[in-house]
């Protein structure tokens, strides 16, 4: 194996365009498709005969035959909205035209390279939730990729340039804005290892955000010459408007290089009606018309800055990424948003799949599928980084045939660089046949040493791999995840399983109790264990990304309320999850339950979530005024402005627009964070309050009955609790507050007369448990233990009757149905 | 949403430092050296890499634990808080030996020979 033989390949996946990349060890090479261009469009079209075409073909199908040519589809990925061809009555879900595009690039790959690769890094926007990851990683399956790893798109693209610019030591910031997606992500590079300190962005903020904001402005300015009212909303009008948007779309890339264009289209239609469209569109123009989208992404761009305390001015450099970064307007802003100009020279349109090759590298996926060639010498089980910022890196090696002996077995080691600059000492092979070298590389190329062997007679043993590659360059340490993730409980909270930034791959289990009884063999009866991805303490603030049912029907036995379970939920360095419930009492494990799926949009619910969160900006607005709070009506008005976006979105999804749909989905849950932020804020004197007195009696009862430990975490919980409210911050403090709470509950837990007052609150209620006769038999427990005097006892008791306790139906409700606490 | 507090043993025990074997001296350099190489000896199943020691006795040694320790360390205010939990030395106290018994003869060898000799006293 030699260096010139490496080759890692990286995959934009874009929302409108998709590029593909290798990276040789030493550089990148953009792959280019049949038409010579390094962009493929995403754009996937299937005739009345059924013939597929993909890329630059498709595309020029999109005005003329937009029912039986499908772009835009990544933003419906991970739904299970198919979409139709009506002439070929062909029917594809998102990852199968993903897996098209994927299958063209792989095969321009081939081309280029003369093989098929079997392995590739798939770039993913930084926010993708859980089933919009899978979905990909069902494409490239589909595409026939034998392994892929996802990489988050704003890290590829500072990998890149970390590869590019000599001295990228520094804060960065990656703007990323793409067709659909806005991503923005503040980087730290170290020693040469480039860190994730955080990201931000909006799901639904993109290039088509400028196209649709010029289409409005078109309808406006065709009703007022024309006298014809178009409407987004409206299925009819469909097609013209998808006419008026591919003009829009061109102008906005022709005014990148000239002052002013036209939107010029022969023959637009409305009902009986047809004329021609010619409307002048300049800079100036353009610039008022996207200037609230633009504004939209630096305050997200402010919002992350100030969540890692990053001052004005503290930035080395910004990377733009993404076709509507070039737009001169876009980059101005940032620049005079941000106070450090975008870095030159970089390709904003392929940076990410380079970025993605590189990373390849890294993660030693190597893209020409594995030859299966005949063992020759002794073979060796080698470790070692395929990419590394650390010019002395370590190599771990073990022998595979640890049993063998004899002169064609290694007792020594030796690794010489391919320069002969550099060699290790002869290595002794430990009792295990292993061993650990330190090598030392040449910086920012690729590393090439021979690994020689000597048997126990000092007689020469032929080793494979006879070579191994190491790149030193720029490198990401394990990518975090994005969004944190955790179970929705009966009680509207969550359970976290991993927080926002946990490095990837992670596992863990916890144990969770069902909230009522699963009769074995019901069909009916089901535990629900919702999956959540957000950073609210309420569950649904936060978005359902997976649930795990258990059915009655597949149970061995019948699972009273309060029996354990066991879930184990796991995340690849993809972010892709796979879950795991075992019920320790029967040993039954239920697996590869977690349905991903991005919840439907149905638009008469989005219609009924419109009109509920209007009338709850209309309360919190009276109450402000009243108030006479500044900052709350300012917040109110900005949530007001979303509002007319969202009826839009909505509009457009009753017309049948299923992207639409989805993008007024997530609007509404981040509207209802939003107006959740204010009723904290309004709610701050008694949240206040609240944190006081739960400081004096935590001080109390932690004093008395805490142990040393529980002592010096409420020290810290206690500062924390003064800083958040001094910060006037109310999730943090509410967040802080639980701490406390959990600690003070632990502390007088020790208490005995706690128990006793526990135990009469829980006897009061037992007619609404779930099971009253056992909860009657407890009751009778219970007195019987306070009679004697046994506070262990009573503790158990009490336990037991919490577990019959069916919780609030409308917490539960809010907690997407779950099943457990 | 938040994660409950940890216990105080779990975080002593599971301190990254003591994960990867390394002081609060180390610099940001060494936490990735060695993290890469204790995933390459754990990848290939070596005994050496199994446990680590803690004040608290040796501990079981992962690759999600090394990854988490090798997060930890990357970042400067993480690894401040860990750095204080980590001043204790890894390893517990050993109990006291026992006097050994009087030598019958005065053979006994000087006090350096057997570091001399690569021997490591107990």
């Amino acid at each position: 194996m030699s260096s010139q033989n490496l080759v890692y390949v990286g995959i934009d996946l874009g929302t409108t365009n998709s590029t593909a990349a290798v990276f040789d060890g030493d550089k990148v090479t953009l792959v280019r498709n049949a038409q010579g261009s390094p962009i493929t469009p995403s754009v996937v079209r299937i005739d009345a005969r059924g013939n597929l075409s993909v890329g630059a073909r498709a595309r020029r199908f999109l005005e003329s035959d937009p029912d039986n040519t499908r772009g835009e589809f990544k933003r419906l990925m991970g739904t299970a909205q198919a979409l139709r061809f009506p002439a070929s009555g062909a029917e594809k879900r998102p990852e199968e035209l993903a897996a098209e595009v994927l299958r063209s690039l792989r095969k321009d790959i081939e081309d280029q390279l003369g093989f098929v690769p079997a392995r590739a890094v798939i770039s993913v926007p930084a926010l993708f939730e859980l089933p919009q990851s899978s979905a990909t990683s069902e494409a490239a399956r589909l595409a026939g990729f034998e392994r892929v790893e996802l990489l988050q798109e704003p890290i590829a693209s500072a990998l890149a340039a970390g590869w590019t610019i000599v001295d990228s030591s520094g804060s960065w910031l990656v703007y990323d804005l793409g067709g659909g997606t806005f991503d923005v992500s503040l980087l730290e590079t170290r020693d040469g290892l480039l860190r994730v300190v955080g990201h931000d962005g909006d799901n639904f903020l993109g290039g088509r955000d400028f196209d649709w904001a010029i289409v409005d402005w078109a309808l406006g300015e065709i009703e007022r010459a024309e006298a014809v009212k178009l409407s987004r909303s409206d299925s009819a009008h469909a097609a013209t408007i998808r006419r008026i948007k591919l003009a829009a779309e061109e102008a906005k890339i022709e005014l990148s290089r000239v002052e002013q264009t036209s939107m010029a289209i022969a023959g637009l239609k409305v009902g009986d009606r047809s004329f021609d469209l010619d409307l002048a569109l300049d800079r100036a123009t353009l610039e008022r018309l996207c200037s609230p989208a633009i504004e939209r992404s630096l305050a997200v761009c402010r919002r992350l800055l100030a969540a890692h305390g990053v001052p004005d001015g503290g930035l080395t450099r910004v990377v733009m990424v993404g076709g509507p970064s070039v737009m001169p307007v876009v980059r101005r802003y940032v620049s005079a948003a941000l106070g450090v100009p975008p870095t030159e020279g970089l390709d904003p349109m392929t940076l990410v799949a380079q970025g993605a090759a590189i990373y390849a590298a890294t993660a030693g996926l190597e893209a020409r599928p594995a030859a299966l060639e005949p063992l020759r010498g002794c073979k060796l089980w080698l470790q070692y980084p395929a990419m590394s910022s650390d010019l002395t890196p370590h190599v771990v090696g073990r022998l595979v045939d640890r049993g063998a002996s004899g002169s064609a077995v290694a007792t020594e080691l030796r690794l010489t660089r391919a320069d002969g600059l550099w060699d290790s000492p002869w290595i002794s092979l430990d009792e295990e046949g292993a061993f650990v070298a330190a090598v030392s590389l040449l910086a920012r190329r690729p590393n090439v040493f021979r690994v020689e062997g000597k048997n126990a007679t000092g007689g020469a043993v032929v080793i494979d791999p006879p070579t191994l590659t190491i790149v030193q360059g720029l490198t990401i340490s394990d990518p975090p995840l994005s969004r944190t993730i955790g179970v929705a409980t009966a009680g509207d909270d969550v359970r976290v399983y991993f927080e926002r930034g946990a490095p990837l791959p992670a596992r863990r289990t916890f144990t969770l109790q069902t909230v009522e009884t699963v009769a074995k063999g019901s069909k009916e009866s089901l535990i629900k264990i919702p999956i959540v991805q957000g950073e609210y303490d309420a569950a649904h603030l936060c978005r359902l990304v997976g649930a795990l049912e258990i059915s009655g029907a597949e149970l061995r036995q019948t699972m009273p309320s309060g029996t354990e379970l066991e879930l184990t939920i796991e995340l690849d360095r993809g972010g892709r999850m796979s879950a795991r419930a075992l019920v320790p009492g029967s040993g039954q494990v239920f697996e590869h339950v977690a349905h991903l799926l991005v919840p439907e949009a149905a638009p008469e619910v989005l219609d009924a979530q419109l009109v509920a969160i209007r009338g709850r900006l209309g309360e919190l607005r009276t109450d402000a005024f009243r108030r006479g709070l500044a900052g709350v009506i300012d917040k109110l008005g900005k949530v007001e402005a979303a509002l007319v976006d969202l009826a839009l979105d909505v509009g457009a999804a009753k017309g049948g627009d299923a992207d639409a749909a989805q993008k007024a989905r997530r609007s509404l849950i981040e509207l209802d964070a939003t107006l959740e932020s204010v009723e904290l804020d309004r709610r701050w004197p008694e949240l206040e309050k609240e944190a006081r007195e739960a400081v004096v009696y935590a001080t109390i009862v932690i004093h008395e009955h805490g142990l040393a430990h529980e002592q010096s975490l409420f020290a810290e919980t206690a500062r924390a609790v003064e800083k958040a409210r001094m910060g006037r911050d109310p999730l943090e403090l509410q967040r802080q507050l639980r701490l406390l709470n959990r600690l003070a509950y632990a502390a007088g837990s020790r208490d005995p007369e706690v128990w006793k007052r526990r135990f009469e609150h829980a006897a009061v209620d037992i007619g609404n448990t779930t099971d009253p006769a056992k909860a009657q038999t407890l009751v009778k427990e219970g007195r019987e233990a306070l009679a004697r005097g046994d506070g262990e006892a009573l503790r158990r008791v009490v336990q037991k009757l919490w577990q019959l306790s069916p919780g609030d139906p409308e917490q539960r409700r809010l907690g997407y149905d779950s099943g457990v606490r | 949403m938040s994660a409950g507090p940890a216990d105080p043993q779990r975080r002593l025990a599971d301190n990254p430092f003591y994960v990867l074997g390394l002081r609060p001296e180390c610099g940001r350099l060494d936490v990735e050296r060695e993290g890469q190489k204790l995933l390459g000896m754990l990848e290939l199943g070596l005994k050496s890499a199994a446990s680590y020691m803690t004040p608290l006795g040796p501990q079981p040694r992962s690759a999600d634990k090394v990854r988490a320790a090798m997060a930890e360390l990357r970042s400067p205010d993480r690894r401040l808080l860990h750095e204080f939990w980590a001043l204790l030395p890894p390893k517990p106290e050993p109990p006291r030996p026992q006097p050994p018994p009087k030598p019958e003869h005065d053979l006994e060898p000087f006090a350096g020979a057997f570091a001399a000799h690569g021997w490591k006293r107990p």
